[in-house]
C-alpha cells in the first residue's frame, strides 16, 4: 500500500458502500474510484476487498444488481440499493455517529 | 431468478458473470493507467498487482453467498462418501461397532418403555395403587396379605379419605355348559365400576354400570377377548345370548379387546356388594378374599394413603377382637403402586440392564471415535495440503463432521436392522410372571426418534474431537513430517490411549456384571435341594367341580385321592407315587404351632404338608430317626407326625423329638380338620428346600393326607421316563376315577423350578453377557487398532534398534509391554469401578457375593488374555520388520 494511503477502516466498508451506491446505480469499479475521490484520496479499496463485500451485501439483500451498459457503451454490473439496504444503511450510520462521538470525547477528555 | 436457489441451479452463469464483472474492473483500471501515461505493458501490469491473486478475489466472493455453502455440503457428502469407500474396511468396523451400540441400547430402551412408562392400558395407573397388609414381627417384617375380607373392603370404602375410586375384585372356577359337555374357565366378580376404573372401552357391547349385579337385576356378564377367540371364534353374534355359567343363566353385554388384561380373567360377574347380592357368598371359606385396587385422589401421596388406610384397618380389627387368623399381632397396612405390584423387582434388572448396555455404547463411540482419530492423523498431510490450498479451518472440520455424520446415518440404519432382531430375540427370552400381559413391547416411534438421537450424539462425540485435532496441528509440520502424522502424533497418541483405557475400564465393568450374574445363576441351579427335582412330574387336582364344597368330608377325600395315586403308580414308566398339596421347592402351608409340655411362643411357626405314606421315599427324602407313614397310620388317619431336621434342631434341640406331641393351630380355624388334636413325632427326615430355591429349608411337618377334607391335593411322582410324556397317562387315571375332577396345572418339577425360580436371572445373565461379549469384541478391535497404529509410527525407530542389533525377541517385548501398559491401566480402573458398580446390583445377585473374588480374577484373567493376543499380531509384525525397509519408509 502506497504512503499516506489508508485501508478503509475495519468494518466500516459495507457502510461506504452502501453510502456511495445510495447515490445511485453504480458499477464496482467506479465504488473504488468514488471512494478514494470522495475520501480525497485517503481511503483505498482493494478489490481482494470491494468484491467479496458487494457480493455479500447483495446476498443479504442490502443491495441488487443488473447488467447495463456504460456511457462508453460496455457491459457492467451495477449495484442499487434495495429498500433494506436503505433501512441498514441509516442504522449503520447512526451507529457510527455514536461511535465517533463517543470517540471524539475520549480524545478531547484525555489531553 | 436472482435467489441463491437460482443461482444454485445456474452455477456456469453465475461463473462467468463473476469473470466479467471482475475483468470490466480490471480493464477500466488499465485505461486509467494508460490515460496517466504508463505503456500499455506497465498498466496491464501494475492493475494486475493492484488486484492481487484474481482468483483468491473470485473464492472470496463465491465464499459470500449462502448458495455456494449448500453446494460445498453436497460436495462434502460426495467426498465423504467417495474417500469412506476408498477404506472400507475403516468404514465398515466404525459403522457395525456404532451400529451394535444403537442396536442394543434401542432394545433395552424398547422393553424398559414397555414396561416401565407404558405398560398398561388404563387410565391413570400411576395413581393406582394396591394395599399390603405387613406383619411386623420376628423374624422380619412380611406382605401377609394383599386380599382383604368383605367388611374390611366396605369399611376401606365407606371410610377412607384418599381415594377417587376404588375396586374389588375375586376370581373363581366358572363352569360353562353348552349341553355337550362342561368347561372350567377362569372368572371373577369385579365391583360394577371395576371397567369404568380402568378406562379401556369394551371392543363390543358394554361394560359393567353401577346399577349391575343389584339384587333383582338380571345377570349378566362380560368376557375377555382370548376366551372370545378360542371358545366362540370371534363370533359377534354371541353378544346378547344367554350362557349357563356355575348353572345360572348369564347375558353377554361385552367382550373386552385384546390389549385387555384387568383382573386377570376371562370372564367377568359384576359384584354389588350390598347384602343378598349376587357373589357375596364366597366360594371357598376364607374370609380374605377381596383384592383391591384404588385410585389415590390428585395430590394425595402414598404416606398419607397407607395412613389412613391404616386407622380404618386397625380399628376395624379391634372391634372384631383382633381375629388371629387374619391379622397379626402387630401390623401396618401399606400402599404399593400397581406398576411396583406387577413389575415388582425385575425394574431394578431391567434399569441394571439399561446401565450396561450404554456402556456398551460408549464402548462404541470410543471406538469409532478411536478409528476416525487413526485416520485423521494419517490423514494429517492431506488435510495440511488442503490448508494450505486455502481451505478454511471451517471448512475442513466440517467436512470431517460430515463423514462421521455418513457413518453415523449409516450405522443408525444398521442398528435399527440389530434392534428389530435383537427384540425378537429378546422378547423370547424374556420372563412373563413381572410383565404385565398387556405390555406390548416393540419398536416404537419413541425408540425410533432415541436411536436416531443416539446417532447425532455419536456423530458429535467421534466427529468434533479428530476434526479439531486434524485442524489444530501445525500444518508445515505435517508437511515436513513423514506423511505418517509424526507432527501430531504424540497428543493424538495420548488421547488415543486414553479412549482405549476408557474402553478397557468400562469393558471390565461390563465383564465382571455378566460375571456376578453367570455366578449367581450357577449358584442358583446348582443349590442343594433336598430332593431330586430331575424325572419328577406333578399334577395338581381340583375337586371343585361338585361344587365348592363337594368331597368335603376328610373320608371322600381320601378315598378319591388314594384312588388316583394308585393308578398313577401302576403307569408304565412311574417309579413312585404319592398324595401331597405343595409342590416342591414350595411346601406346605405355615402354621403356629404348639408343643405339649412347653409353653408356646408367638414366634412358634411350621410349614404343614398332608402326605401319603410314599412321598418320602417320592421325594428321595433321608430317614434321620424314628420311622416314616405306614399304610395303616394313613389308612386310619392316626394322628402323627413325622418332621425335618429344621424342625427337630429348632424347638427340641438335643432333646428326643420322638414321641413328642405337636398342635397345629391353623386347624383350629379350619372346617373338616381335627381340632385342638395334637400329632405325635414318629420320624425325623433330612431337610429340603420348601420354601423355595434360595431359602434356607423352614421347620416343616408332614401329616397323613387322611386327617383332614380340607384342601385340594397334588400327585407328585418320580419317573423312569422323560415326566412331561406321562402327563396325558395321568390325566386319564384322575379322569377314570372321577370324570369331573380337572388337573389345574402339571408338568414336570424341572419346568416348574424354570418358570418359578431360573427364568428372570436367565434373562438376565443372557442379557448381560450378551452385551459383555460384544463390548468385549470392540475393545478387542480398538486395542488392536491403536497397537496397530503406535507401531505404524515407530517402524522408523523399530528399523533403527534393528539395525543396531536388537533381537526380534525384544522388539516383541516392547510392543507387549505397550499395549500392557494400557491394558493394565484400564483393567485397574474397571476393577475399581465394578467394586463401587456391583454393590447396587447385590439385590439381583443372590447366592454370590458382589465382590466375589472368583469372578473377579477370572475377568482380569480373561481379558489379560484376550487384550495380549489383540497386541501380538501388530507385535510380531513389528518384529519382523525389515530395517531397510523400515528406513527408506518416508
Amino acid at each position: 500500500m502506497e504512503q499516506g494511503k489508508a485501508e478503509v477502516l475495519k468494518g466500516t466498508l459495507d457502510m461506504l458502500i452502501l453510502k456511495v451506491v445510495a447515490l445511485g446505480p453504480i458499477h464496482g469499479y467506479a465504488i473504488s474510484q468514488r471512494i478514494q475521490q470522495i475520501s480525497k484520496d485517503l481511503f483505498q479499496v482493494p478489490e481482494g476487498s470491494l468484491y467479496p463485500a458487494l457480493h455479500r451485501l447483495e446476498d443479504r439483500g442490502w443491495l441488487q444488481a443488473k447488467w447495463e451498459e456504460t456511457e462508453t457503451g460496455r457491459d457492467a454490473k451495477f449495484y442499487s440499493l434495495t429498500r433494506a439496504g436503505k433501512k441498514r444503511l441509516s442504522a449503520e450510520m447512526v451507529n457510527w455517529e455514536r461511535l465517533s462521538e463517543a470517540v471524539a470525547l475520549i480524545l478531547s477528555t484525555a489531553e | 431468478m436472482n435467489g441463491w436457489l437460482g443461482r444454485l441451479f445456474h452455477k456456469r452463469r453465475t461463473e462467468k458473470r463473476l469473470d466479467a464483472e471482475l475483468r470490466f474492473h480490471l480493464e477500466q483500471k488499465v485505461q486509467d493507467y494508460v490515460a496517466a501515461g504508463f505503456s500499455a505493458e506497465e498498466a496491464g501490469r501494475r492493475a494486475n498487482l493492484a488486484f492481487g491473486g484474481l482468483e483468491q478475489v473470485k473464492q472470496d466472493c463465491r465464499d459470500a453467498r449462502v448458495e455456494n455453502h449448500v453446494q460445498d455440503f453436497l460436495r462434502d457428502f460426495q467426498y465423504a462418501f467417495r474417500s469412506l469407500a476408498k477404506d472400507r474396511r475403516f468404514a465398515l468396523v466404525a459403522v457395525f461397532a456404532l451400529a451394535l451400540g444403537i442396536g442394543a441400547t434401542t432394545v433395552m430402551f424398547s422393553v424398559l418403555y414397555a414396561v416401565v412408562v407404558d405398560p398398561f392400558p388404563y387410565r391413570d395407573f400411576r395413581r393406582a395403587v394396591v394395599y399390603e397388609l405387613r406383619k411386623l414381627d420376628a423374624p422380619r417384617d412380611d406382605a401377609v396379605r394383599y386380599h382383604y375380607t368383605m367388611p374390611e373392603f366396605l369399611a376401606i370404602r365407606e371410610q377412607n379419605d384418599v381415594f377417587e375410586e376404588i375396586v374389588g375384585n375375586y376370581q373363581l372356577d366358572v363352569l360353562y355348559s353348552d349341553g355337550k359337555g362342561t368347561r372350567r374357565f377362569l372368572g371373577g366378580y369385579v365391583t360394577a365400576n371395576g371397567f369404568e376404573f380402568l378406562g379401556v372401552p369394551p371392543l363390543l357391547g358394554r361394560y359393567f354400570s353401577p346399577g349391575d349385579g343389584k339384587p333383582g337385576t338380571p345377570y349378566v356378564f362380560m368376557m375377555n377377548f382370548t376366551l372370545w377367540q378360542a371358545e366362540f371364534n370371534g363370533d359377534p353374534r354371541i353378544l346378547g345370548k344367554t350362557f349357563f355359567l356355575n348353572g345360572k343363566p348369564r347375558t353377554l353385554i361385552g367382550i373386552m379387546p385384546k390389549r385387555f388384561n384387568g383382573y386377570g380373567s376371562s370372564l367377568w360377574f359384576p359384584m354389588d356388594l350390598s347384602p343378598g347380592a349376587d357373589g357375596t357368598v364366597f366360594p371357598v371359606k376364607d374370609p380374605t378374599l377381596i383384592w383391591m385396587c384404588a385410585r389415590l385422589k390428585k395430590g394425595v401421596g402414598r404416606p398419607r394413603a397407607s395412613a389412613d388406610v391404616d386407622a380404618i384397618v386397625h380399628r376395624l380389627a379391634q372391634a372384631q377382637g383382633n381375629p388371629e387368623e387374619i391379622y397379626p399381632k402387630r401390623f401396618q397396612m401399606f400402599t404399593r403402586t400397581l406398576l411396583d405390584f406387577v413389575v415388582g423387582d425385575f425394574k431394578g434388572t431391567l434399569y441394571a440392564l439399561l446401565a450396561a448396555v450404554s456402556m456398551l455404547l460408549l464402548i462404541a463411540c470410543g471406538n469409532v471415535a478411536n478409528l476416525l482419530l487413526a485416520r485423521a492423523t494419517v490423514r494429517e498431510r492431506e488435510i495440511a495440503v488442503r490448508a494450505s490450498m486455502g481451505a478454511s479451518p471451517a471448512r475442513l472440520v466440517r467436512q470431517l463432521l460430515v463423514e462421521s455424520f455418513a457413518l453415523a446415518a449409516a450405522a443408525c440404519l444398521a442398528g435399527c436392522l440389530f434392534a428389530y432382531l435383537g427384540l425378537k430375540g429378546l422378547v423370547a427370552i424374556l420372563p412373563r410372571g413381572p410383565i404385565p400381559e398387556e405390555t406390548i413391547i416393540g419398536m416404537n416411534p419413541a425408540v425410533l426418534v432415541f436411536a436416531l438421537s443416539i446417532a447425532v450424539l455419536a456423530t458429535l462425540v467421534c466427529g468434533v474431537a479428530p476434526a479439531l485435532h486434524s485442524v489444530r496441528g501445525n500444518s508445515l509440520l505435517a508437511l515436513a513430517g513423514s506423511g505418517k502424522g509424526s507432527g501430531g502424533g504424540f497428543r493424538h497418541g495420548k488421547l488415543r490411549s486414553g479412549l482405549v483405557i476408557a474402553e478397557v475400564a468400562l469393558s471390565i465393568v461390563l465383564l465382571t456384571g455378566a460375571g456376578l450374574m453367570m455366578r449367581s445363576f450357577f449358584a442358583l441351579t446348582h443349590v442343594d435341594l433336598g430332593f431330586k427335582p430331575e424325572r419328577m412330574l406333578y399334577a395338581r387336582i381340583s375337586t371343585a367341580e361338585h361344587g365348592p364344597f363337594s368331597y368335603e368330608t376328610a373320608a371322600k377325600k381320601k378315598v378319591f385321592y388314594e384312588q388316583v395315586v394308585q393308578r398313577v403308580a401302576r403307569l408304565p414308566g412311574v417309579v413312585s407315587a404319592t398324595i401331597s398339596v405343595g409342590v416342591p421347592p414350595l411346601d406346605g402351608a405355615g402354621s403356629e404351632i404348639s408343643i405339649l409340655g412347653k409353653s408356646r411362643s408367638a414366634d412358634w411357626v411350621s410349614a404343614v404338608d398332608l402326605c401319603s405314606e410314599r412321598y418320602f421315599q417320592t421325594l428321595g427324602l433321608r430317614l434321620v430317626r424314628g420311622r416314616t407313614f405306614s399304610n395303616t397310620d394313613i389308612d386310619s388317619a392316626l394322628h402323627l407326625a413325622v418332621i425335618n431336621e429344621e424342625f427337630a434342631r429348632i424347638y427340641f434341640g438335643a432333646e428326643n423329638p420322638l414321641g413328642q406331641k405337636i398342635k397345629f393351630n391353623v386347624f383350629d380355624q379350619l372346617p373338616e380338620t381335627p381340632h385342638d388334636a395334637y400329632f405325635e413325632v414318629v420320624g425325623v427326615v433330612s431337610n429340603f428346600r420348601n420354601r423355595g430355591v434360595l431359602e434356607r429349608p423352614a421347620p416343616e411337618a408332614f401329616l397323613p393326607h387322611s386327617i383332614t377334607g380340607f384342601e385340594d391335593r397334588t400327585i407328585l411322582a418320580t419317573t423312569a421316563v422323560e415326566p412331561r410324556s406321562l402327563l396325558a397317562a395321568v390325566q386319564r387315571e384322575i379322569w377314570s376315577v372321577d370324570s369331573s375332577a380337572a388337573v389345574t396345572q402339571s408338568g414336570s418339577i424341572q419346568d416348574f423350578l424354570s418358570e418359578f425360580a431360573y427364568t428372570k436371572p436367565q434373562f438376565g445373565v443372557i442379557a448381560t453377557s450378551t452385551f459383555a461379549g460384544i463390548g468385549l469384541a470392540l475393545v478387542l478391535v480398538g486395542i488392536f487398532s491403536v497397537m496397530a497404529y503406535t507401531v505404524a509410527l515407530q517402524t522408523h525407530e523399530i528399523g533403527i534398534r534393528i539395525a543396531l542389533g536388537a533381537q526380534r525377541r525384544d522388539v516383541l517385548t516392547m510392543v507387549l509391554r505397550q499395549g500392557l501398559r494400557l491394558i493394565s491401566a484400564g483393567m485397574l480402573i474397571g476393577v475399581m469401578a465394578s467394586l463401587g458398580l456391583t454393590r447396587l446390583l447385590s439385590r439381583q445377585l443372590p447366592g454370590v457375593s458382589a465382590t466375589d473374588p472368583l469372578t473377579y480374577s477370572g475377568v482380569v484373567l480373561l481379558f489379560l488374555a484376550v487384550g495380549l493376543t489383540a497386541c501380538m499380531l501388530p507385535a510380531r509384525r513389528a518384529s519382523r520388520c525389515d530395517p531397510l525397509v523400515a528406513l527408506h519408509y518416508e
